[in-house]
């Protein structure tokens, strides 16, 4: 069930004050944030039981993502970053806080739910492409549409297009082992974008590349950005970061606004 | 997901790794082959008993004296010598019985010559009996003819050999009408048997009428058994009420206690044929251990392959594949493996039972029930053996998987 806590509001009972009530996340947001906002964090924390230490690795972060902005959050290596595109991706579960992506609010859904919604509203991009071994360019980025139930022609009809977007049109049969990394990560890329999700996660997506491929693969960003797409990039390098709009700093597991790139419109929570 | 396209997956990545795919299937290919040649090697060695058996007589019923008590001793079987001639004749009006052959049993000197020369002599089982006979127990002659009315009611001395004995005295047809000494008595050779096969001991013998060999070879009214053939092999169990009913009534007994036997070639095929169900139940089971043990075969492969496929695990997660996308994958993955190493092994099973069956001399025997049950067998092993790598797999969590190295 897809739940809308924007079309019905919560009435919140005020005629206990002394209640410490938590407000609902309808409440916590104005109207105008909640219309524009694709992705709303409130007080996540992820924290790992390793028998006695307990390690939080999000401490209360809070986030406003709003349609169709380019996001960069920035951060060194155990900042938190990969535990909150985790989270972000709905790949993991908060320990506590509020998640709502494109209307839906992620604490509620099963396993089931967490899978359907990767596949109808996320694309990721990984560092090491990830793409499926012994699997032609084609199928690779077939397979999401596969997983939503597309049929066999629409969805090699739609894979081609994607690869034929990112200039793979001569790739189409090529296995990973047989492509450059700057063509394999275009093909990730074809992949996250064949299922036209709310939001594109991208995990470091030059890390493994040279400067060259990187460059490409952050014009490909840039432009997939220029079109309307709602893009989150996550990297340590500022330089990568830099051709987002918004970057955001996280460190120990908080998150904090750069002051230079502030004027993109984001907003902190 | 649609299932096709999970069979597709299924069926490429199988199709990626064609040696170990192959290997992995051999533990259920040669369990399948195995209870396949098995079972056909124990159905054939059934109906080569079985064939034995029938060729004892036709719808066979014997009848045999009962024991006799001497004192506070009961004697063997067959040792009282209650049945006479007129008890035989008495079940030849019985109704379904289509022949009937009294026997007398003896054991006596045959001669080709009147003197003992060279090989050409043996002692042997002579059988004083009627025409009925040669249809009873399912013989047929090889030459000349066989014992008539007529020569039974002139007490003739006429003969009719069994092809061992006539191997043994050196005889052939062309011996047919020449003089044979039994005990010293001139007989005219009348006739030679064929060979029935199984026991030479069914061809060592010679008939005689029943009336020469009361009259010249043994002194007594009784007789040793009675062969009777029913009309059918469904008439044998009617028929045999009928004897006993009407031996009671003849030989006077009201207490149930009977003086004689009925044996039935019914008996002695419900006998073979539960040794033989014993046999096949017991190379079956050797067989489904093959089986098993390739199922675990299955089963380890899976395991491994579930593990080196963590990190593609992760990327179908995070891709959209839901828990029982991945447990289906794998299952028909193991699924697959058993049901084409299940085909494989019939065709190799029902070559092995075809070349065995050739050389032990009972042809081919294909049981298609056999077949059914081998492949289902090793599809539910595949389902078995498959389930726990596969949740195993649809388990995995998308983070540690991809995270996998």
């Amino acid at each position: 069930m897809s739940l809308n806590i924007f079309a019905h509001p919560t009435k919140v009972a005020v005629s206990e004050p002394a209640a410490p009530v938590e407000l609902p996340l309808s409440q916590r947001f104005s109207e105008r944030e909640n219309s524009q906002a694709l992705i709303i964090l409130a007080g996540i924390s992820r924290v790992y039981d390793q028998g006695a230490v307990s390690v939080r690795a999000l401490d209360e972060v809070n986030l406003t993502v709003k349609r169709g902005e380019f996001l960069a959050i920035v951060g060194p290596s155990g900042s938190g970053k990969s535990t909150l595109m985790n989270i972000l991706g709905c790949l993991d579960r908060p320990t506590e806080g509020s998640y709502l992506l494109d209307g839906q609010l992620v604490e509620e859904l099963n396993d089931d739910g967490l899978a359907a919604i990767r596949s109808r509203a996320i694309g990721f991009v990984f560092q090491s492409y990830n793409l499926l071994p012994r699997t032609s360019a084609l199928v690779n980025v077939e397979t999401p549409l596969m997983y939503q139930g597309v049929g066999k022609k629409e969805r090699a009809a739609r894979a081609r297009q994607a690869l034929a977007q990112l200039g793979l049109s001569d790739r189409l049969g090529h296995e990973p082992s047989a492509l450059s990394g700057g063509q394999q990560q275009r093909v990730g890329i074809a992949r996250a974008l064949v299922t036209e999700p709310a939001i594109i996660l991208a995990d470091e997506p030059t890390g493994n590349l040279d400067s060259h491929s990187g460059a490409e693969v952050i014009q490909i960003f840039r432009e997939l950005h220029a079109r309307g797409r709602t893009i989150i990039l996550i990297t340590h390098d500022a330089d990568v970061a830099a051709a987002a709009d918004r970057t955001i700093h996280i460190r120990d597991g908080r998150l904090s606004e750069a002051s230079s790139a502030a004027s993109a419109g984001g907003t902190m929570v | 997901m649609k299932p096709l396209d999970l069979l597709g997956l299924a069926l490429s990545r199988l199709g990626t790794g064609k040696l170990r795919t192959a290997l992995t299937m051999l533990g259920i290919i040669i369990g399948v082959a195995s209870v396949v040649a098995l079972v056909s090697v124990a159905e054939g060695a059934t109906a080569g008993v079985s064939a034995r058996l029938q060729a004892l007589g036709t719808n066979l019923i014997t009848v045999s004296p009962g024991f006799t008590i001497t004192g506070a001793t009961r004697g063997a079987g067959g040792s009282a010598t209650t049945l006479t001639l007129a008890d035989a004749s008495a079940l030849t009006d019985l109704a379904n019985v289509s022949n009937i052959a009294p026997e007398i049993n003896t054991s006596k000197l045959i001669m080709v010559n009147d003197k003992l020369t060279g090989a050409q002599n043996e002692t042997t089982r002579i059988i004083g009996t009627t025409p009925g006979y040669l249809n009873v127990f399912a013989y047929s002659l090889w030459a000349g003819a066989f014992l008539n009315q007529t020569e039974i009611d002139n007490n003739a001395r006429v003969a009719v050999i069994g092809a061992t004995t006539a191997d043994n005295l050196g005889l052939n047809a062309a011996s047919l009408n020449s003089t044979i000494y039994i005990a010293g008595l001139p007989f005219n050779l009348i006739g030679i048997t064929q060979p029935k096969g199984g026991s030479t001991a069914a061809d060592d013998q010679v008939l005689i009428p029943i009336s020469t060999a009361r009259e010249l070879l043994v002194n007594t009214s009784s007789i040793s058994t009675i062969g009777i053939s029913a009309s059918s092999s469904e008439a044998i169990a009617a028929v045999s009420g009928e004897i006993t009913a009407t031996l009671e009534q003849r030989h006077n007994i009201t207490n149930g206690v009977d003086d004689f036997t009925i044996t039935t070639q019914a008996q002695l095929l419900g006998t073979a044929s539960s040794v033989s169900d014993v046999l096949t139940l017991l190379l079956a089971g050797i067989a489904s251990i093959s089986l098993l043990v390739g199922g675990i075969g299955i089963m380890n492969i899976m395991l491994v392959s579930v593990r080196e496929r963590t990190r593609e695990i992760g990327i179908r997660k995070a891709i959209g594949a839901r828990a029982r996308d991945i447990l289906f994958q794998f299952l028909l993955e193991a699924l697959i493996l058993s049901f084409l190493g299940g085909l494989i092994g019939i065709g190799m099973g029902v070559l092995v039972s075809f070349g065995i069956g050739i050389y032990a001399g009972w042809g081919f025997i294909f049981n298609p029930l056999t077949v059914l049950v081998a492949v289902s067998f090793s599809m539910v092993i595949g389902i078995i053996f498959g389930v726990w790598p596969a949740s195993q797999a649809a388990r995995l969590d998308p983070v540690v998987a991809l995270r996998y190295e």
